[in-house]
């Protein structure tokens, strides 16, 4: 009978290790295809046939016309901070004002936003980039950080549920000795709500560095300087450069992946933090 | 139903009380229909009269200057055309005083929204002074300016939090909608570009067009059928696959037996936490016609195999350049990048099942099975059913996945789909994209906008309303 259950054990391990196998295929591949000597894409063999840093180096160093990585990763940058700021801030006080205060009109505020969340994103960045373009911000970050962050007061959902679990008690108490409602808001509801502060913060640093829809739009002049990180690697992959670029692909795709990863890992961490405890406390 | 009339019951009761406040006030409430400073001068709070005042030049001013001119071209969009003209003052080739169409339309859009702004504020503020007036009558104290700003970090903290936001949704999201949507019954192509062309209202011509009845030549209706039942199609097993597949794998992480779960769940992360440019464009090289798997596949002799009997009449496997296999695997990539995430959701929810429940199935003698069938997964169902609809809806959208995998990748043979610039794997967004990025066709773009969201808000209104609505956790927002 034990060994039964320990054949089953074993077995449930393989199958797991075959599953992360399967999992991690594609990302071995592209691990190792970055350390190919070769530009192209190798098509013969699944490790390359002769190894070397060259993808690295160039991508790092020889900025052209097509590739320019280190500016890429700079616009990203700039644009990622730009928007964590402005968006962390509006989603914070848009939960806050729906989890925390009772006015009239909530409710119907609240209503109207998961309706305008049915509409595609897509729709409204047409007219967006027409508006954008008589402005003369098209082709500038500072459009695309109105892009990202304009609409982001949208995405309040998941803090207003942590922020509806800080403990009402404490906020009346908090009052009754004379606390405005922005003191509140600052020394006793934030304080309580690190894991959904640090999970809202790098959920809006991820999305410039995740998008590829609204960067395409914004950033469409062609001047490769200009881009993020997104757009350019997608033009590496273009039929008429894949086969000598693919190799500076995937050199890219590790160097843009690694930071990116952990983060989204210590994100999850929070993530969870914060929506399981919200529930244990609710 | 009931929300619906609750709410149509405040603003009934918001025009009773301006009513009320109009028919009831004094002499300055009277006068603050025609002057929005006048109420507050009557009580002697100046600084406010002075800003009303001051507001409602500006809406006047912006009125007169900007509101009326555009409104006034709304029905027809512009009749001017632009042409050149040779000025003989300057020597030079000059533009006529032309109209652009959709400068008409946005500004329109962006005046009646002030417009409903300011007649909202226009009646609040009459129940306000009257409000102030009462105050006054009883003999109470009336704010001074300070003690009004206080109030923004009082009780009126929502005001001060929200006006950033909601100005910003208005303008980057309200106001471009309805541009779209207006833009779905013009004929705003690529013959009908602003500067250089004038558009013109055509009324429901493109939703016609769109459903089959814009003649022999037009393909639309032909494509929007294929790509809507695609869509549809897709949604229901992306959802489905990785919905069940995400539990499962949380399971076999999670069970007692697993050694090692962190590991696990990192190593299957990974998978999502590389951005899906790089990790689909990636995979789409991969299943390439002439690439590594189809490279593999040869050697081990199964491409032959399949040739021999068949299957595939070229010497690869056209993983995502054919119909019918771009579609399996398609979900099958998906499966890739999206069970991992739901294995997150899954962990958070399996790790609140009530552990009394679970012991006591245990002490009765179930199996492993009899308590994931009766316990874990009502459970299960019971917190994430909700989430089951928004995953549908985002999937519907998820424009990510498909045109990562088949833009510049994959290519139709089918001549009527090409005429109306579909492919037989688009879905509805990403259709949309390719109109508007590629071929200018902002009318039928705005159309297939607007039949999304239609989709969209049926399902969530039908699945909320009978299922999610039962079991009591109907509340939208929360």
């Amino acid at each position: 009978m034990i060994k039964r259950k320990t054949v089953r054990v074993i077995l449930k391990h393989l199958f797991l290790a075959l599953l992360v196998l399967i999992w991690l295929v594609p990302i071995i591949w592209l691990v190792v295809t970055s350390f190919s000597a070769y530009n192209g894409r190798n098509t013969s063999t699944f490790f390359p046939t002769e190894w070397s840093i060259t993808q690295y180096v160039k991508l790092l160093t020889g900025a052209d016309t097509v590739a320019n990585f280190p500016a890429w990763f700079m616009n990203t940058l700039v644009v990622a901070i730009a928007n964590c700021v402005v968006s962390s801030i509006f989603v914070l006080m848009v939960a806050y004002a729906f989890a925390c205060m009772d006015f009239r009109g909530s409710k119907g505020l609240q209503n109207l936003s998961v309706i305008v969340n049915l509409f595609p994103g897509v729709l409204s960045m047409i007219a967006v980039y027409f508006v954008l373009k008589a402005l003369g911000l098209t082709n500038s970050h500072l459009g695309l950080i109105l892009v990202y962050s304009g609409g982001s007061g949208l995405g309040y959902l998941i803090a207003k549920g942590f922020f509806g679990t800080v403990p009402k008690a404490l906020q009346e108490a908090a009052k009754l000795d004379g606390a405005s409602e922005a003191r509140c808001f600052f020394q006793v509801v934030l304080p309580m709500s690190r894991p959904i502060i640090v999970y809202t913060i790098i959920n809006s640093f991820l999305v410039p560095w995740m998008d590829f829809v609204y960067a395409k739009m914004i950033l469409n002049a062609g001047v490769s300087s200009q881009w993020t990180v997104a757009i350019g690697l997608y033009n590496m992959l273009d039929k008429s450069l894949i086969n000598s670029y693919f190799g500076q692909f995937c050199a890219g795709g590790v160097l843009v992946s690694i930071p990116i990863s952990i983060l989204y890992i210590i994100m999850q961490k929070f993530y969870v933090e914060g929506v399981t405890g919200g529930a244990v406390k609710g | 139903m009931n929300k619906l009339k609750s709410g149509l019951g405040s603003v009934g009761q918001f025009f009773a009380d301006f009513g009320h406040a109009v028919a009831d006030g004094d002499i300055f409430v009277k006068l603050s229909l025609l002057w929005f400073g006048a109420g507050y001068l009557g009580r002697k709070q100046y600084i406010k009269s002075i800003i009303m005042t001051l507001y409602e030049a500006a809406i006047i001013v912006y009125t007169v200057l900007v509101g009326i001119p555009y409104i006034s071209d709304f029905g027809t969009l512009g009749t001017v055309q632009q042409e050149s003209v040779f000025n003989p003052v300057t020597m030079k080739n000059e533009f006529n005083d032309y109209d652009n169409s959709f400068t008409i339309l946005l500004f329109s859009v962006i005046t009646l929204i002030i417009w409903a702004f300011a007649l909202y504020t226009w009646m609040y503020n009459v129940k306000n002074v009257y409000r102030l007036q009462k105050e006054a009558e009883r003999g109470r104290h009336i704010n001074n300016f300070r003690e009004d700003l206080n109030d923004y970090i009082n009780q009126k903290f929502y005001v001060t939090l929200l006006a950033l936001p909601i100005v910003g949704v208005v303008l980057f999201i309200v106001v471009p909608l309805f541009v779209m949507i207006f833009v779905a019954f013009t004929n705003y192509d690529q013959n009908h570009m602003p500067p250089s062309a004038l558009f013109d209202w055509v009324g429901i011509k493109n939703f016609v067009s769109l459903f089959g009845g814009g003649g022999l030549t037009d393909t639309f209706g032909y494509a929007f059928v294929r790509v809507l039942g695609w869509t549809l199609v897709w949604s229901f097993f992306a959802t489905l696959t990785t919905y069940f597949g995400g539990i499962l794998m949380s399971l076999l992480i999670n069970g007692k037996t697993t050694r090692g779960k962190a590991v696990w769940r990192v190593l299957f992360m990974i998978t999502i936490a590389v951005p899906q440019f790089v990790s689909l464009l990636l995979v789409r090289n991969f299943f390439a016609d002439n690439g590594i798997m189809n490279t593999i596949l040869a050697n081990i002799g199964l491409t032959g195999f399949l040739q021999d009997i068949g299957v595939i009449s070229n010497n690869y496997i056209p993983f995502l350049t054919a119909p019918g296999w771009a579609h399996v695997m398609i979900i099958l990539i998906n499966i890739w990048i999206g069970v991992p995430y739901q294995m997150l959701i899954a962990n958070g929810v399996l790790m609140n099942i009530p552990s009394e429940q679970l012991e006591s199935a245990s002490i009765d003698g179930a199996n492993s099975w009899q308590t994931f069938r009766n316990i874990t997964m009502p459970y299960v169902f019971s917190v994430t059913g909700p989430a089951l609809v928004t995953d549908f809806v985002k999937n519907i959208n998820n424009f990510n996945v498909i045109y990562l995998l088949t833009s510049n990748f994959y290519t139709t043979t089918n001549q009527a789909m090409a005429n109306s610039q579909a492919k037989e794997t688009d879905l509805l967004v990403t259709w949309l994209f390719t109109l508007t990025q590629d071929y200018y066709n902002y009318k039928m773009a705005a159309t297939i906008g607007i039949i999304i969201f239609i989709i969209c808000a049926l399902f969530t209104l039908i699945v909320f309303n009978r299922v999610v609505a039962r079991t009591g956790q109907g509340d939208f927002a929360s």
